[in-house]
C-alpha cells in the first residue's frame, strides 16, 4: 500500500466522486462507493510507482553469529551452555521520521518474525522516492485495540501460536529453549511475555537511528539478553504480569540498529 | 469514448459484485433492548457463515479423538448449558473445574466466562478446543482437519471466499451461529409487549425482583455484565477466586460475572460451581446463607428478607423468563439436513 502523504487531489477526488452519486439510493450509492475504492486502488497502484522498496532486516543473533534453533549449543561461560527451541515476536506500527518528523507510517502494520522462517525475518516497507529518514519507530508487540478486536486473519491468526487461549490476549514475545542453568523439567525455559490490560501492558515501543538507505538492518542479540537475565531463578514466565513487563523491558533494550 | 468507460465501469461492478450475492441477515435487536456489544461491522451476519457455524458447533471435529463437540456442553434443550452436570465433563470423561453457563444473547456480552478472562466472542472457543479437560486439541490442527475435509474446505470456499481456511474463518463462523442465539419470546416479554398479563403471583414476585435483584440482574438482559461476590463460600476444593484470576487484583477477589437469569427454569445447577440444584435453594442462599468478606457487594451485607409466600412469587416470576421458542427452535438445533446434504454432495 502507498504511503499515505494525501495529496491534494487525492482527497479532492473522492469528495466529487461522493457528491456525484449524492442523488441515488442507498444501496447503489454503496456499491459506487466500492467502484470508487476499487479505481483509487487502480490509481494508487500507479502511484507507488514513485515509491522505493526498503528492506527492513531482523537478525536474531548470538555472540554476532546468526541465530541457529534447534541443535546448536551456544556457551554461557566456562561451563553453561544454552540451546533455543522457539523465538518469535510481534513487530508492529512501524514508521520512518526525520529527526522528529514523521515521513512514513506503514499501513496495518502488524509482522510475526520467527526465527525458524527466514522469509518472516525481512519485512519489505514501500516508502516515499523522496522521504528522507534517520530514525525508526516501531512497536515490540500488539497494540490494545487490537487486542480486543475479535479474530484477525494472517500474521495476527491464532493458528500462529501468538495467542493466549484460556485468556484473551495476544503473547507478544515468545522465546524458549533449555540450559543447564535451569534447574527444571529437561532444563527448559520459557517466555511468553504478553498483556494489554493496565496495569500489566508488556507492549515496548522502540525507538532506532537509522542511516539514510535501502536497507535497515536491526539485530537482536540473545546472548546480551539473557546476560541480563538469572536463567537459575527466572525461566518461566507465562501470564501477564509485572515479571513479562520486566523483561520485555529488557528484551526492548537489546534490538540493535546498525549505526551506533 | 464516454460510452466505452461506462461499459467497462458497468462490467467492473458486475465483476466486483455480480458473484457476490449477499445473504446479509438483519440482526434482530429486540425493542427496547440496548444495542449490541457486538461489533458486527468486523463480522457481518451470512447466512452461509451462519450455517458453518452451526455445523461447527454441533462437530466433534474440534476435539483431539472427534469424541466431543461445543454441544457436549452446551446443548440446546437446556439452553446451551450442561444439563445435570454441576462441574462439566470433556474428554476422556475429565471433570472441569467450572460449571458450563447457559449460551444467549451473546451479543450483548461484554465479557465472557464466569471471570471474564475472554474479551471477545472471537476468541471464546480457543479455550474450549485448548482445554486439556475439555477438548484438548488446538486451533492450528483443527484449520488442518478442516482443511483437510472436502465437505469442510467446500463450505469455507463458499461462506468466506478463501482457499486457505485461517483459524480466524472458523472462529468467526462460530461467533456468527452464537450470535444468533437470542432468547426473547419469554412470557415476560409478552408481558412487557402487553399481549399478556401476569397472574398475581408473578406480578408480585417481579416487583420483589426489581426491588432486591434487579441491581445485579439487570432487565432486559437480567445481568448488569459486571463482577460481583454474591456472597458464596469458597469451595476448599476448587479454590476459584472468580476475577481475581484475570486481574490480579485483590478487590476482585470472589467475584464472578453476574449471569442471565433468561431461562433459568432450564439451567439447572445453578452458580459458577453448579453448586444449586434449585431455584429455592438459591434463593435461600440469598435469604440465610450470604458468607460476609471484605469483596461480598454491599447490597448483600445483610442478606435479602424474603418470606416463604414471597419466595414462591419470585420463583413464580423467574419463570416466566422460559424462552419454549429458544429452546426448541429448529435452527438453533442440530443441522442433519446440512450435514447430509454436503455428504451427499461429496460423494
Ligand atoms: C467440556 C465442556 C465444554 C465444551 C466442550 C465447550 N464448553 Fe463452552 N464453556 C464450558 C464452561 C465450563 C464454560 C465456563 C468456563 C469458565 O467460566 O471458566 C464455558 C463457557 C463458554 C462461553 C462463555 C459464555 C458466557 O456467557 O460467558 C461460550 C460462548 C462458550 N463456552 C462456547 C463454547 C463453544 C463455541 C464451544 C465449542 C468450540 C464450547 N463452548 C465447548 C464448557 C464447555
Ligand atoms: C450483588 C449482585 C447480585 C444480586 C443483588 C443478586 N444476584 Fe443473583 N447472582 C449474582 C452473581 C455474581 C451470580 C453468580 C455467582 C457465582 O456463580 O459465583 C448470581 C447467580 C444467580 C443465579 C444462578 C444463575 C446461574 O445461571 O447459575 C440465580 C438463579 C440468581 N443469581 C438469582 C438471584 C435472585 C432471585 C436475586 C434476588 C433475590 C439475586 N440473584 C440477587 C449477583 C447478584
Amino acid at each position: 500500500m502507498p504511503a499515505n502523504t494525501t495529496s491534494p487531489s487525492y482527497f479532492d477526488n473522492f469528495q466529487l466522486n461522493l457528491c456525484a452519486i449524492n442523488g441515488l439510493n442507498l444501496r447503489f450509492r454503496f456499491k459506487a462507493a466500492n467502484l470508487i475504492i476499487f479505481c483509487l486502488a487502480f490509481w494508487s497502484t500507479s502511484y507507488s510507482q514513485q515509491n522505493k522498496k526498503i528492506e527492513l532486516q531482523f537478525n536474531p543473533t548470538f555472540k554476532r553469529q546468526s541465530l541457529a534453533l534447534d541443535s546448536i549449543y551456544y556457551h554461557l561461560n566456562q561451563t553453561d551452555s544454552v540451546q533455543f527451541t522457539v523465538l518469535k515476536f510481534y513487530i508492529s506500527n512501524i514508521s520512518l521520521f526525520a529527526d522528529s518528523q514523521l515521513v512514513f507510517r506503514e499501513e496495518n502494520s502488524f509482522h510475526l518474525i520467527d526465527a525458524s522462517l527466514k522469509g518472516s525475518l525481512m519485512l519489505p516497507l514501500s516508502v516515499p522516492q523522496s522521504a528522507f529518514f534517520n530514525t525508526i519507530k516501531f512497536n515490540l508487540g500488539i497494540d490494545s485495540t487490537t487486542n480486543v478486536s475479535g479474530a484477525l486473519e494472517n500474521d495476527l491468526d491464532p493458528t500462529k501460536g501468538m495467542y493466549w487461549t484460556w485468556q484473551s490476549g495476544y503473547i507478544n514475545f515468545k522465546l524458549e529453549g533449555n540450559s543447564n542453568q535451569c534447574k527444571t523439567r529437561k532444563n527448559e525455559f520459557k517466555f511468553h511475555l504478553g498483556g494489554y490490560l493496565a496495569p500489566f501492558e508488556a507492549l515496548r515501543k522502540i525507538t532506532l537511528p537509522v542511516q539514510h538507505n535501502d536497507s535497515i538492518s536491526i539485530d537482536f542479540p540473545l546472548d546480551l539478553f539473557l546476560s541480563k537475565l538469572d536463567l537459575s531463578v527466572e525461566n518461566e514466565v507465562m501470564i501477564p504480569g509485572y515479571k513479562a513487563m520486566l523483561i520485555a523491558t529488557k528484551a526492548a533494550a537489546e534490538f540493535k540498529s546498525d549505526t551506533p | 469514448m464516454k460510452k466505452k468507460t461506462s461499459i467497462i465501469a458497468f462490467i467492473l461492478l458486475v465483476i466486483t459484485f455480480g458473484f457476490r450475492v449477499n445473504h446479509t441477515p438483519e440482526f434482530p435487536t429486540p425493542k427496547g433492548w440496548p444495542l449490541p456489544q457486538y461489533d458486527f461491522r468486523k463480522n457481518p451476519l451470512d447466512s452461509k457463515k451462519i450455517e458453518l457455524g452451526r455445523m461447527l458447533f454441533y462437530d466433534p471435529i474440534l476435539s483431539r479423538d472427534s469424541s466431543i463437540s461445543c454441544t457436549s456442553c452446551h446443548s440446546q434443550y437446556s439452553a446451551f448449558t450442561h444439563v445435570d452436570h454441576a462441574l462439566s465433563h470433556g474428554i476422556d470423561g475429565k471433570i472441569g473445574t467450572r460449571n458450563s453457563p447457559a449460551l444467549m444473547n451473546l451479543a450483548w456480552g461484554k465479557s465472557f466466562m464466569w471471570d471474564g478472562a475472554i474479551n471477545h466472542l472471537d476468541m471464546q472457543a480457543l479455550a474450549p478446543i485448548s482445554n486439556t479437560l475439555e477438548m484438548d486439541d488446538n486451533i492450528k490442527n483443527v484449520v488442518f482437519k478442516l482443511q483437510r475435509s472436502a465437505i469442510y474446505s467446500t463450505l469455507f470456499y463458499t461462506a468466506f471466499g478463501v482457499k486457505k481456511i485461517q483459524g480466524a474463518h472458523v472462529l468467526k463462523s462460530l461467533s456468527q451461529f452464537m450470535l444468533t442465539l437470542v432468547s426473547s419470546n419469554s412470557k415476560y416479554d409478552k408481558m412487557k409487549q402487553g399481549a399478556i398479563k401476569f397472574t398475581e403471583a408473578e406480578h408480585r414476585g417481579y416487583l420483589l425482583f426489581q426491588n432486591h435483584c434487579s441491581s445485579c440482574h439487570k432487565e432486559p438482559l437480567f445481568s448488569n455484565y459486571q463482577f460481583e461476590n454474591n456472597g458464596l463460600h469458597l469451595d476448599d476444593s476448587l479454590l476459584d477466586i472468580g476475577r481475581m484470576r484475570v486481574t490480579q487484583h485483590a478487590v476482585d477477589s470472589l467475584k464472578f460475572k453476574v449471569p442471565t437469569l433468561r431461562n433459568i427454569e432450564f439451567t439447572s445447577p445453578y452458580m459458577h460451581d453448579g453448586r444449586f440444584q434449585t431455584l429455592n435453594q438459591v434463593l435461600n442462599h440469598y435469604i440465610k446463607g450470604i458468607m460476609p468478606s471484605s469483596t461480598l457487594s454491599g447490597i448483600l451485607k445483610n442478606g435479602i428478607n424474603l418470606s416463604p409466600n414471597e419466595k414462591a412469587d419470585v420463583v413464580a416470576f423467574l419463570l416466566t423468563l422460559s424462552d419454549k421458542e429458544f429452546v426448541f427452535n429448529p435452527q438453533f438445533s442440530y443441522p442433519k439436513s446440512s450435514f447430509q446434504k454436503n455428504l451427499k454432495q461429496a460423494d
